[in-house]
């Protein structure tokens, strides 16, 4: 809301209006693979289709901003490439759901484009969202062809250097609870130098403050099972997760965070080697980055206190 | 990884790089195709647009932020549909079940009577065209004035005004004071 006058009381009721407005969007996960399917389907379209190439050239509009100054008036040049980008995707044999098409498209004809643009939507896109599950699942199997049991998970995810795996059906849960690897409590005079470590301002000081693996992790814990992990991020991940209900979106800070609502096992993947460390069934975790440092809240009962807590960092 | 990072290994065709762009975006993506009226067709609007911003990639400039960028081709193609279609959705916008009991401590939502909320609600909804679509990005979606000129492409005058003149018309229905 800072970006708003804040004398204005109409302008923050309306921020924490639109705030609690529910706005109901698929898991982003899926509409991730939806979208990565359909992008492969065009990839191997395009190199049998001569007339989609030609597209590309001449669908720059909606995304020069220079073009035009009206938006009433000024997209009728994007009907075309909108047009081309579903073309193929409808020739694909991924979509039987397109053999009832035609009937739905002609009866919605005036509502659609001219030549009944994604083609499937209603009816189909179910079964569509279904088949292209499918095709993900496979095209991971392959490309995550590592040991352990990853046949089972449908989908991976990684973000501020939590790896989440999803899969159709929940994982048996942790029943042990193991400690980071080196884990050790320390004094705050003693903390790793290697990262700035900040505490939620929120919660007040920790209890006990503990690093991991070398220094590579930064645990706070307070009472009533609260705990945050920091850690400087790279491309690996540094934990996994292993859940069934796809994350919820969120911000911190006007940063993406997600939000993971139920119990989950948890694991840690070293340094090292990126060998797998079951940990504990963890509780419900916010996950969220700043900059190249990667954030962790377990423990917190709801997202929007999760969040709070973690906008708090000092 | 960070957007740049994200956009970087997208442009050398690593899709699963352009899946987390993707799904770090998705519901910011609906929210605004939702309440710029793509209604119950949201979906498959937001799935075209990630079709799109993807092919369109490589024209964006790195030094640019992507949130804007993208929003535009989500806006655009809500726009595509709703007159395609000849109208656009009724916002069937509806405040979340979170609201009321989960927050009680939150200040924010508190100060705002649920009769109060609906009837704000139901005056954005009722806005002139343009009113409405400056009022959603500036405080539901809360975008700055230079990202709402993007994203609808307008000039950010016209910004300005339509939301000054949004503000005023809701002062008048709603009133200025929280009850």
């Amino acid at each position: 809301m800072n970006s708003h006058d804040p004398h204005n009381d109409l302008e923050a009721e309306l921020t924490a209006l639109g705030d609690l407005i529910d706005v109901p969007a698929p898991p982003p996960a899926d509409v991730a693979a939806a979208v990565r399917a359909r992008l492969t389907a065009l990839d191997s379209t395009d190199s049998t289709d001569s007339t989609d190439s030609t597209d590309s050239t001449d669908s720059t509009d909606s995304t020069d901003s220079t073009d035009s100054t009206d938006s009433t008036d000024s997209t009728d040049t994007d009907d075309n490439p909108a047009v081309s980008t579903a073309t193929p995707a409808r020739q694909h044999p991924e979509d039987p759901a397109g053999a009832d098409a035609p009937l739905r498209g002609s009866s919605r004809a005036p509502g659609r484009r001219v030549d009944g643009r994604r083609p499937s939507v209603r009816r189909g896109r179910r079964k569509r969202w279904t088949i292209v599950a499918a095709v993900v699942a496979a095209v991971l199997a392959v490309m995550a062809a590592t040991p352990q049991g990853r046949e089972a998970v449908a989908r991976i995810l990684r973000f501020a250097g939590v790896e989440l795996r999803i899969s159709e059906t929940p994982a048996p849960a942790v029943t042990a609870t193991a400690p980071l690897p080196g884990e050790r409590t320390v004094p705050p005079s003693e903390l790793p130098r290697t990262f700035q470590v900040r505490t939620p301002a929120a919660l007040g000081e920790p209890e006990r403050v503990s690093e991991a693996d070398g220094g590579r992790v930064v645990s706070m814990f307070w009472p009533d099972g609260i705990r945050l992990d920091q850690f400087e991020g790279g491309l690996d991940p540094i934990f996994f997760k292993k859940l069934t209900p796809l994350p919820a979106y969120t911000e911190v800070s006007g940063r993406t965070a997600w939000w993971i609502p139920g119990e989950h096992p948890l694991g840690y993947l070293t340094r090292a080697d990126g060998t797998e460390i079951p940990l504990r069934q963890a509780a419900p975790t916010l996950i969220w980055q700043d900059g190249t440092l990667d954030y962790r809240l377990e423990g917190v009962r709801t997202m929007a206190e999760a969040v709070r807590i973690a906008e708090s960092l000092r | 990884m960070d957007d740049d990072e994200a956009i970087a290994r997208s442009l050398d065709g690593d899709l699963a790089a352009y899946e987390a762009l993707v799904a770090r975006y998705s519901a910011l993506a609906h929210r605004t195709a939702t309440m710029l009226g793509a209604g119950d067709e949201a979906e498959d609007v937001v799935q075209e647009a990630f079709v799109k911003a993807y092919r369109h990639l490589a024209k964006f400039r790195r030094d640019a932020p992507f949130r804007p960028w993208l929003l535009r081709i989500v806006a655009n193609e809500t726009h595509n549909l709703t007159r395609s279609r000849g109208r656009r959705s009724d916002l069937t916008l509806r405040l979340g079940a979170t609201a009321d009991p989960a927050a009680p401590d939150d200040p924010e939502s508190a100060a705002l009577s649920t009769d109060r909320r609906t009837r704000l609600l139901a005056a954005v909804r009722a806005l002139p065209d343009r009113e409405r679509q400056a009022v959603i990005c500036r405080y539901f979606l809360q975008l700055s004035e230079a990202e709402t000129a993007q994203v609808l492409d307008w000039p950010i005058g016209s910004v300005k005004s339509s939301t000054h003149r949004g503000l005023a018309r809701l002062r008048e229905e709603v009133g200025n004071e929280l009850t």
